[in-house]
């Protein structure tokens, strides 16, 4: 348990990196104790004893950067409208260096469309045509890649658009399902990490019954260039959806939209609580699979649904427990 | 007279003169602040500060674990994260989250650790940057108390002053040692001081490379030597003095040199001491018997060392031996009180320092004393032996120790 064995010599020099403090620090920290308040679990039914760590907590208590609503533009997308054919649907992406609060007081220096990590939900429908503008404002070379069928000039790959360009991409919006965009910039590692991509919401011809409707974008950061994840989130922000969760009604239909952008890790996951849900992989094709959760590789992504049976809060999070610890951990509160 | 007349008015406006040069360092200094970033421009733009926290210390109490830790760097490094073994954990900081250079906090989780199991503590800065640190196993950090700090002077009692008082029963016998037995016991001091002080200075360049680069280089370890050798020479010239008004004799002897290697011999045992207390509270090592027995074997030497020079002049009162026994031995208890509850490393550096500095000065008196006692001088076998056989003895015994 101790392989370190006491020598004269290296008997002060092990110990020095642990050395310092001491009773002064204990006094001052026996002076703090009253501050650890704030951290035990407050008003919520079903919670009253206190816990340690984050993974299990709601509200106030939840290290989430910002306020209630500032993630809304993300989760709900905009509304689908009715197949009509010969209609253009236009957007504006901008790429921006932005440096953004991922976590409290813990900024990342990220590369942007239109200043959000994910970039805003682009919505068509089947049929439409698609026309985007991308200007990029960041200091590097970016594409956009469209996941989906279009012609090869179109693909994001070719077409590399330099600071200050200017580039359209047009294509019919098809297949209808869960798409992706990100950039197509080399190094690719980096301008996806960087926070380079969003979720591309194309509605089939014949409309989804109606249901609350909602976005997560799975991700992660690593803020220290190891190569590794520091902090995982939904839609950018994490234990965002801990400390404000998602009110949705019990038995009308959630639609959520789960895409995985996830860098470095090969895959990520999604785990309901207390319920069970519908899951079409790419929103594509006939196959629903029932059950509580999803795995989804780099770039993979599905449609849920869930009618929620009971009220109450339900967690969900990323069933690698160290991805929930680091921040991929949410709650649905379902009322009447 | 008339030159001095000559150069008493021009020395007070040299004297002022002298000034020029600081008011003109001022001046640029301050020139350089304002407008030296179209130099260093010229240079390319600075890299990012590493935002690196240092982990001073991870204590583990009942339900919560306690990180010390210290901003190394010239700029400001806020603490935005904590995580224990991967995992995002609520923290409270015992001081502002943004730390200025040098400053520590300690940060405090609450956590339900698991006794004995291997665990991590990360520390991420606002920029992202996560300092991490292994412990191999979380035992408890105990707090002071009574029984501790008795523990601790016990142990300083047993590999301190014990052995010293047991070296200085060996007066005796040395009293009726032949001259040149006895020169050559008093060259075994010089070498086993010297081996003391070859220890206590690499212990210190080492503790010193572990500290923050903000604290200085190995600046600070030539200060503490510096500032030991010095003081131990002014104690001796004062103690020749008195002796020589006293005895008649000019030089340092007897008595007072025994009083000088026990100074000395008592500030490497203060160091050991601080090692020792410091390695018990941070649970870093089980301190068997075996290892306590180990370093009273190393260290009865010291009292021969101190033994050998009041070997030949008149009798030395058991009150005397008594006092030169707490000099040389009593510093490994308080050592051991400042390692086992409050530690400090800079301290350990400085002592470490200051023990090699005097153990230093001392042997220069020792030879001195060597060269004017012993039969043949001090190149006769006797003498070069007795060195010789004071670094093995100490260092073979340190292996017992090891």
């Amino acid at each position: 348990m101790l392989p370190k064995k006491l020598t004269r010599k290296g008997l002060i020099a092990g110990a020095a990196p642990l050395m310092v403090a001491g009773p002064l620090a204990k006094l001052a920290l026996a002076d703090n104790s009253g501050e650890h308040d704030h951290l035990q679990l407050a008003s919520h039914e079903g919670h009253g004893h206190a816990t340690q760590g984050h993974a299990a907590m709601i509200g106030e208590q939840a290290p989430a950067v910002g306020g209630a609503r500032d993630l809304d533009a993300l989760l709900y997308p905009p509304e689908p409208l009715p197949y009509r054919p010969g209609r253009v649907r236009e957007y504006f992406l901008t790429a921006i260096d932005k440096e953004i609060e991922i976590a409290p007081g813990l900024f990342f220096p990220a590369w942007t469309y239109n200043g959000t990590v994910p970039g805003p939900v682009i919505r068509a429908t089947e049929g439409d045509l698609l026309r985007v503008h991308f200007g990029n404002g960041g200091s590097h070379p970016h594409t956009i890649h469209f996941h989906g069928i279009h012609p090869a000039n179109m693909d994001g790959v070719f077409e590399i658009v330099p600071s200050g360009g200017e580039f359209t991409y047009e294509f019919e919006a098809r297949p209808a399902g869960l798409q992706l965009y990100h950039c197509h910039s080399t190094p690719l590692k980096k301008h996806i990490h960087k926070g380079l991509y969003g979720a591309f919401i194309i509605d089939p011809k014949e409309p989804r019954p109606p249901a609350q409707e909602l976005v997560m974008v799975m991700n992660g950061y690593d803020t220290d260039g190891d190569g590794s994840n520091n902090f995982y989130t939904v839609n950018g922000r994490s234990f965002y959806y801990a400390k404000y969760p998602i009110t949705v009604k019990r038995s009308r239909l959630v639609r959520l939209y789960l895409a995985n952008l996830t860098e470095f890790d090969l895959i990520n996951s999604l785990h309901l609580h207390g319920s069970f849900f519908r899951h079409q992989p790419t929103g594509t094709g006939d196959h629903w699979e029932y059950t509580d959760t999803v795995v989804q590789c780099q770039g993979q992504r599905g449609v849920i649904e869930i009618e929620f049976a009971d009220t109450g809060h339900f967690m969900f999070h990323a069933h690698q427990s160290e991805f929930a610890e680091l921040g991929w951990m949410g709650f649905f509160n379902v009322t009447d | 007279m008339v030159a001095r007349a000559d150069t008493a008015p021009g020395g007070a406006r040299w004297r002022l003169w002298a000034l020029g040069p600081l008011l003109l360092l001022i001046a640029v200094v301050a020139a350089f602040s304002a407008w030296g970033d179209s130099v260093t421009n010229l240079l390319g733009r600075n890299p990012p500060p590493a935002d690196q926290v240092d982990v001073r210390r991870v204590e583990f109490k009942p339900g919560e674990i306690r990180i010390k830790v210290t901003n190394p760097q010239r700029d400001d490094l806020t603490v935005a994260s904590v995580t224990v073994d991967d995992a995002i954990v609520p923290f409270t900081l015992d001081g502002p989250a943004t730390l200025r250079r040098l400053r520590s906090s300690t940060i405090v989780v609450p956590y339900d650790w698991v006794e004995d199991d291997p665990i991590t503590v990360g520390v991420t800065s606002s920029t992202g940057i996560e300092t991490i640190k292994e412990i191999p196993a979380a035992v408890e950090t105990p707090g002071p108390s009574i029984e501790r700090a008795t523990g601790y002077a016990a142990i300083g009692f047993l590999v301190g002053v014990v052995p010293i008082a047991l070296g200085l029963l060996w007066l005796p016998s040395l009293r009726r040692a032949a001259p040149r037995w006895l020169a050559a016991f008093m060259a075994l001091t010089a070498g086993l001081l010297t081996f003391l002080a070859v220890e206590a200075l690499s212990e210190a360049l080492q503790l010193q490379a572990a500290l923050p680069t903000g604290l200085g280089g190995a600046g600070i370890v030539l200060l503490g030597v510096a500032t030991s050798w010095l003081t131990l020479t002014a104690i001796s010239h004062t103690l020749s003095r008195r002796g020589a008004r006293s005895s008649g004799g000019g030089a340092l002897g007897g008595l007072a040199l025994a009083t000088l290697v026990a100074i000395g011999i008592g500030l490497h045992n203060f160091g050991e001491g601080l090692a020792i207390g410091t390695s018990f509270a941070l649970s870093e090592l089980a301190l068997g018997s075996f290892l306590i027995v180990g370093f009273m074997i190393h260290n009865i030497t010291e009292g021969l060392g101190i033994a050998a020079p009041i070997a030949d002049g008149a009798k030395t009162s058991v009150a005397r031996l008594a006092t030169l026994t707490l000099v040389a031995g009593g510093p490994a208890i308080l050592g051991a009180w400042l390692g086992g509850f409050i530690t400090s490393d800079v301290l350990a550096v400085v002592f470490f320092a200051a023990a090699a500095g005097a153990a230093f000065e001392v042997v220069t008196e020792v030879v001195r004393y060597v060269a004017r006692k012993a039969p043949g001088g001090i190149t006769s076998p006797h003498v070069l032996g007795g060195f010789l056989a004071g670094i093995a003895v100490m260092y073979i015994t340190g292996l017992v120790a090891g």
